[in-house]
């Protein structure tokens, strides 16, 4: 669909800003939701991400000794504004991205990237042990997955031959769902998408029972209430990228909706499945199947291609 | 402000509060990057101070203070110190109650090693396995509670018998609840043993050769899952045992999957101990009489618990109140276990090796008095022994 | 290589209900043998102590009014009470039981805990005496 809107009501209001803000806590609530129903138990109700960042708003902000302090404040800001930027280019909603420009799809994955970048350099700046190997996980596991995904989304890009994300929508709208042509490369963007929202089994940079938090343990109040929100707005832009390219495409927010959902449960069954896996046995897993899987993929698609335009 | 420079190797502190262990206790492990190189323990932050209250109150009341050491292995506690003063007294209790004693015994080893199998998933990151197995659970506390009135510390024991009776409505009420687990437990089994992302967290975590976990005195399901068969209930029956034995299980890997199997198979043990017991239940009363001072005497009292040996000495002097009461707990042995395998392995598996175990640190917290003398010798086992065998002469 | 073995209990809870009981909105029924409250029937004591003398908490107190005549109260704290149940089975003439009704005791002050078993009478006779003398005064105890 398009609309309209004024870029500063976009960036600030919608579907920018405060409705992503509002809708990555509905999406979150969602997510713990279908995780406790797969584990046989109620979840929290609706209100309860608001309630936590409010709460969480609400606290002191401690700032730990030894760590820069004008770093340790402005790095949380970074992360979300970086999340909430990358939402401009994505097709939010149904409706068709506010900005486009061609190659958008590269600078939508960096920021996306810069936002687990942003932990890991939070949690570097402590001088807590467990924040130094939180950052550790994180950055590794920011190398490791990065490549597949990159390529399992290089996929749908080069059958469309195109760089623009919105007009790799358009061409997952009007072509077979390139789920179906593409099933290998569906396979790998979902699960590197957990890998980079960090939901388990691939949460190993804030394993619970073994590094308290990871690389936020030493955030408090505010700044980990902006990482969190930063983290669901992540997940959101996540999905809508997965589905825009392979789920054939967002043309309205019906459509969104359903899709996003959709793909939201099987990434919480996905969740509810497998135990942790450490952090060396995800590098492994992801740099010798993820990878080459990942190639393989990308190789029949450019054959296909090719012997497309043959004949 | 200059960030500190971090050393190449540095130490990682576990505890007093983290969320991986349930009670306090503090471990510093020394890493270098993922891979572990030192680990070193501290217990006490538990101690209560429980032996030396015991010598202040009566027989009967101490009952319940020693029921209370441990929140998950209490009937065992107070079953160890019940046929203790039944053996300073000189009375034994009618079989009847020996039988519901060990049916409750038994009812509280599933329990625990349920509980066990929750927490080790849920520290391994698999948190699916730990609802279901714990949702599991509240069958058996379910059953414990129509049974003896409460979830935890049953004190279905007295002095010289049992309080409560099982009648034929209880009995079938607990056969509907073990089948049910009966057909769970065999379903985590498979789960254990098959599902990949599990096993590697488990497989080769660990490993404890026969003679490693021989020389360092392991106990309990740590020390069979090494391939020892080590189990008081059939070493030196004691309760009802001798007329229900049981099989010792013992498992060859001496890892951490090995440990998962020997656990869930004492469960499906202890299913079939508990059938039996019931379909064998032996008629009569329910307590016999007590004296209420004990003649002057010492005694050992040792018990399976699910963790291992439990082990009580108990000396009276002729009065209403205890002279001494010394419990070692099976907990405290297996700690050198875990910190002498610990080197070599990653900082990931540290969670699922403390949890191994099956640690209680209520349990382990007793005071020990080393005397730091210039002549202090070392003594091997067989200088024990000889040292045993001439003292009893 | 099987991996996600828990798939079919994951699916099948997908259309169950949870298991998570609803309390306080939703109580479940508790079995006949738990041991809730502590109740005194004051007809039948013989003021024996025996309850008094193997409580491992100190809860119970027996004050003597009137030995010949049978006169006691009995002083309960319930929030000393480990609700273990030696005083029942220590009773001879069944005066003590724990009821399986009176469990959720909770409050925000401590006043309910202090609970004084016995006849009106007898009670208020008390009662009266502690307010007179000021303060809780010396009682018998073994």
């Amino acid at each position: 669909m398009n609309l309209t809107i004024p870029p500063l009501i976009a960036l600030l209001f919608f579907p920018g800003g405060i409705f992503l803000l509002g809708s990555g806590l509905l999406y979150e609530y969602v997510d713990r939701k279908l995780v406790a129903q797969f584990q046989n138990r109620i979840g929290p109700r609706w209100f309860q991400p608001l309630a936590d960042i409010l709460k969480l708003l609400a606290k002191e902000e401690v700032t730990p000794e030894g760590v820069n302090p004008q770093l340790f404040v402005a790095l949380p800001v970074v992360a979300l504004a970086a999340a909430l930027t990358a939402a401009l280019y994505v097709p939010m909603f149904g409706f068709q991205a506010t900005f486009t420009f061609r190659g958008d799809l590269v600078v939508t994955l960096y920021l996306l990237s810069m936002m687990t970048l942003c932990i890991g350099l939070a949690g570097a700046n402590s001088i807590d042990r467990f924040s130094i190997i939180g950052a550790t996980r994180t950055l590794t596991q920011l190398f490791s997955y990065e490549a597949p995904f990159l390529l399992a989304l290089l996929g749908p890009a080069i059958v469309a031959s195109t760089w623009q994300i919105g007009d790799i929508n358009q061409y997952a709208m009007t072509h077979t769902w390139l789920i179906v042509t593409q099933p290998i490369g569906f396979i790998v963007a979902v699960i590197g998408l957990m890998g980079k929202l960090e939901l388990p089994p691939f949460d190993a940079p804030e394993a619970e029972t073994e590094i308290v938090s990871g690389a936020l343990t030493e955030y408090s109040g505010r700044g980990l209430a902006l990482f969190r929100i930063g983290k669901d707005v992540e997940l959101v832009i996540g999905l809508t990228l997965v589905v825009a390219f392979y789920l054939g495409g967002l043309g309205n927010p019906w459509v969104f909706l359903l899709k996003t959902l959709v793909l939201l449960l099987i990434t919480a069954g996905l969740q509810s499945l497998f135990a942790r896996l450490r952090i060396d046995q995800t590098v492994g897993m992801w740099w010798r199947i993820g990878a080459l899987v990942a190639l393989v993929q990308l190789l029949a698609v450019i054959i296909g291609l090719f012997i497309g335009r043959i004949f | 402000m200059e960030a500190k420079v971090v050393p190449q190797k540095f130490i990682v502190p576990i505890g007093p509060q983290h969320p991986a262990l349930k009670e306090p206790g503090h471990f510093e492990f020394t890493v270098e990057g993922e891979v572990i190189t030192g680990a070193t323990v501290r217990l006490g932050y538990v101690h209560r101070g429980i032996e030396k209250s015991t010598e202040d109150r009566n027989w009967v009341q101490n009952l319940y203070l020693l029921e209370r050491i441990c929140g998950i292995c209490s009937h065992i506690h107070a079953t160890a110190y019940v046929l203790g003063v039944e053996a300073l007294a000189e009375v034994t209790a009618p079989p009847r109650a020996q039988a519901i004693r060990t049916l409750v015994c038994e009812l509280e080893r599933i329990h625990s090693h349920m509980l066990w199998l929750g927490v080790a998933a849920h520290e391994g990151g698999f948190d699916t396995l730990f609802m279901y197995s714990w949702r599991d659970r509240e069958t058996v506390m379910d059953l414990l509670e129509g049974l003896s009135g409460n979830r935890v510390n049953y004190s279905v024991n007295v002095l010289g018998g049992v309080k409560i009776d099982v009648d034929e409505k209880q009995a079938a009420s607990i056969r509907k609840g073990i089948d049910f687990l009966k057909e769970r437990t065999t379903y985590y089994m498979k789960v254990v043993t098959t599902d990949e992302t599990f096993l590697g967290r488990t497989r080769d975590v660990g490993t404890m050769s026969y003679d490693q976990a021989d020389a360092l005195a392991a106990v309990g399901p740590t020390a069979r899952a090494s391939g020892i068969p080590r189990d008081v209930r059939s070493d030196a029956p004691y309760a009802a045992y001798p007329q229900f034995p049981i099989n010792v299980i013992t498992a060859k890997g001496g890892d951490l999957a090995a440990r998962f199997v020997v656990r869930i198979n004492e469960l499906f043990e202890s299913y079939r101990l508990i059938h039996e017991i019931l379909d064998k239940l032996p008629v009569g009363e329910l307590t016999t009489r007590v004296p209420r001072r004990i003649p002057e005497n010492e005694v050992i009292s040792r018990v399976e618990a699910p963790r291992g040996e439990l082990f009580y000495y108990l000396k009276s002097n002729g009065s209403e109140k205890p002279e001494r009461i010394k419990v070692r707990t099976p907990s405290i042995c297996n700690w050198a276990t875990v910190m002498n395998f610990a080197v070599g392995l990653k900082l990931a598996d540290m969670p699922m090796i403390l949890a191994g175990i099956d640690p209680c640190f209520s349990c382990s917290d007793r005071t020990v008095v080393i005397n730091r003398t210039n002549q202090s010798q070392v003594w091997s086992w067989e200088d024990l022994r000889q040292y045993g065998i001439k003292y009893y002469r | 290589m099987p991996i996600g073995v828990m798939l079919s209990d994951i699916l099948a809870s997908l259309f169950k209900k949870p298991v998570t009981e609803k309390y306080p909105y939703v109580r479940e029924l508790v079995p006949e043998r738990l041991r809730g409250e502590l109740f005194w029937d004051p007809t039948k004591c013989t003021g024996c102590q025996l309850c008094v003398k193997d409580c491992p908490a100190d809860a119970l107190e027996l004050i003597v009014l009137d030995k010949v005549n049978k006169r006691f109260v009995l002083r309960y704290n319930a929030d000393k009470c480990i609700y273990c149940g030696q005083c029942v089975m220590n009773c001879r003439f069944k005066c003590l039981n724990m009821s399986n009704e009176q469990w959720e005791l909770a409050s925000t002050s401590r006043e309910p805990f202090l609970v004084n078993y016995g006849r009106d009478e007898d009670v208020q006779f008390l009662l009266d005496r502690a307010a007179k003398a000021g303060s809780e005064g010396p009682c018998e105890k073994p």
